[in-house]
């Protein structure tokens, strides 16, 4: 534990008063424990600041890009808005503004009885004009939908006139052939048995 | 003709109405200190110079939040105090994940590169390594980067009675593995 009047290592780092430090001198010249421990703390200080700054590896810098930056008319809106203060005060004066607003420019009631015949009167209208909208949109899907099944059946029975057709070639293809290969056999045996 | 040299608040006024120039030439006056603080506290390079980026970002976006210009170092150190106790704490977790996947549950020691080769730095590296996280903070910040106690508490948000707590347990731990070291004549 140190003796000296003031911390030794306030000493070393240079936060002593002039008066502070003087007393400290003082008491180091009579103090051999104080005076061996402010030799080694000024060996600390000065092995740590042997350890030199490096340099940066690679310089840092931004690129102004027109895409990114605000334009005039933002800057002067960020400004305002950028400070939580204006914006306090900002919002208590629309608020002040808007009471200020409401109690003088209040509108007078209307009449009750009015509002509620013209509410259902358009009401009415609008629930006619919906549903004339939906029967004539249905009825164009569901003929939409008729002419094209109607073609689909058309296409079918087409496909199917013409696979029948194929059929009935190749059928007939297939006998003439069988025909010939009966004959051709018929043939041999006759030869075999002369 | 008067000539004036151009202030950090000049720079930073001219930035915050979009002259990234400006802004750029800020970064140049600052970046190789925030880089060593940067360097001196997590042991990396590269992990310095990323942090060193994120934090002129991050001072870029929030440069309108500095209420005085004047106050521009303890509020880029602040900002650079806590991306790198972010990392930190990624790191942590990070590091306590592979722990627990690591088969027999081995401890995992994180083998740091020196960032300075020569001896006397080694020592030096390994004596702040051996500092608690905030207590090697705190020796860079007065050591290296020459902060008042005021600011340092800025930077940290954190009473003056703590930085110097902090700064003298620090320095007392130093004191004990470098200075006889020096004695006998490392250099």
């Amino acid at each position: 534990m140190s003796c000296s009047p003031f911390d030794l290592r306030d000493y070393i780092l240079g936060e002593l008063a002039a008066d502070e430090r003087r007393q400290v001198d003082r008491h180091l010249r009579a103090c051999h424990g104080c005076h061996d421990d402010v030799e080694r703390l000024r060996t600390t200080h000065a092995t740590l600041l042997a350890l030199r700054d490096e340099e940066i590896p690679q310089r840092i810098g931004f690129v102004s890009d027109k895409v990114f930056e605000p334009s005039g008319w933002r800057r002067v809106w960020q400004a305002f808005w950028g400070s939580s203060a204006r914006l306090g005060f900002a919002s208590a004066a629309m608020l002040s503004i808007a009471l200020v607003a409401f109690t003088f420019y209040r509108p007078a009631a209307a009449p009750a009885t009015s509002d509620v015949t013209t509410a259902a009167r358009v009401e009415a209208a609008v629930a006619e004009r919906v549903a004339a909208a939906v029967d004539k949109a249905v009825a164009k899907t569901e003929a939409r939908q008729a002419r094209k099944t109607a073609d689909l059946m058309a296409a079918a029975e087409q496909q199917r006139q013409a696979d029948m057709q194929n059929v009935a070639e190749r059928f007939s293809v297939l006998e003439k052939r069988y025909n010939v290969e009966r004959l051709l056999m018929a043939r041999n045996d006759f030869r075999g048995e002369k | 003709m008067i000539f004036r040299a151009v202030e950090d608040p000049d720079l930073i006024g001219r930035a915050r109405r979009g002259d990234v120039e400006a802004y750029n030439l800020l970064i140049s006056r600052w970046e190789k200190r925030v880089y060593n603080y940067l360097l001196r506290i997590t042991g990396e390079r590269e992990e310095a110079l990323d942090l060193s980026q994120e934090v002129f970002l991050k001072a870029y976006q929030h440069l309108r939040k500095l209420e005085d210009p004047a106050r521009f170092a303890p509020w880029l150190f602040r900002i650079a105090h806590n991306e790198a106790f972010s990392s930190f704490r990624k790191r942590k977790v990070e590091s306590d994940v592979l722990a627990v996947t690591e088969a027999g549950g081995e401890e995992i020691g994180v083998e740091r590169p020196h960032a300075f080769p020569i001896e006397l730095s080694i020592a030096v590296t390994t004596a702040l390594t051996r500092l608690t996280e905030e207590q090697r903070e705190t020796v860079v910040l007065k050591i290296y980067q020459g902060f008042k106690f005021e600011e340092i508490a800025e930077i940290l948000s954190c009473p003056v009675s703590t930085v110097k707590s902090r700064l003298y347990a620090g320095l007392d731990a130093l004191k004990a593995q470098l200075a006889p070291l020096k004695t006998r004549g490392v250099s």
